[in-house]
């Protein structure tokens, strides 16, 4: 497995755990409570675990193939990098429509902003999804 | 991104010249190494930059490296 790979498979996983937050927030309206704010250290204490683990893990993954870490980035790797971007973008476009969907039905700010959250969290899995599907389509070494 | 109509001898070519690796040869074009597989199994069809850089390496013609099959073409 490529560096790249192995670094996309990282984020994948880090942008997986990620779902707590949005788990701990489900939760909370299917309890049928009142939006708060107490959640932004959540918010932040995973933000800040995920970019520790994701820096530590492309030390270790660029120690051991410390040649492949540093040779940059192909032609077929930009255009699958590209065709992830173009795939999460749709994504993105739909979950913004829905977002702002949830504003009609009577969402306030919190839920509004959570929303919009959710649909970056739901392109960025598509991105790395898809990044990932092509990277074991193209490179079955 | 589709490689199905374009062939190449890259395999055969790799061998005679050596063995070389697809390591070897991805470090004289400027790719990875995947990406020569990927090339090399014919599941990416490289740019023509690339192409020529490929058919370089083993100081031949482009088309002796790659072909290219209309399509429809049974032959």
């Amino acid at each position: 497995m490529s560096f790249r790979e192995k670094s996309a498979w990282i984020t994948f996983i880090a942008l997986l755990a990620f779902g707590i937050y949005f788990g701990e927030i489900a939760q909370h309206l299917l309890d049928g409570a009142a939006p708060r704010v107490s959640y932004f250290p959540l918010f932040l204490g995973l933000v800040a675990a995920l970019v520790v683990l994701e820096v530590v893990m492309h030390i270790a993954i660029a120690m051991r193939s410390p040649q492949d870490a540093r040779t940059p980035r192909d032609e077929r790797e930009r255009a699958l990098a590209q065709r992830a971007t173009v795939r999460a973008y749709y994504v993105l476009l739909v979950g913004a429509f829905a977002a702002i969907g949830t504003m009609h039905l009577g969402a306030n700010a919190w839920l509004l902003a959570h929303a919009a959250l959710f649909a970056v969290w739901i392109a960025e899995l598509t991105r790395y999804a898809s990044l990932l599907y092509d990277y074991r389509q193209g490179a079955k070494a | 991104m589709s490689a199905g109509a374009i062939s190449n001898n890259i395999r055969r070519l790799r061998f005679e010249h050596g063995e070389m690796t697809q390591q070897a040869l991805a470090e004289r074009i400027g790719v990875t190494r995947q990406t020569v597989n990927a090339i090399e199994l014919g599941k990416y069809s490289p740019s023509l930059e690339v192409a020529f850089r490929i058919a370089g390496a083993f100081a031949r013609p482009l088309d002796d490296v790659f072909r290219y099959r209309e399509p429809g073409d049974g032959a």
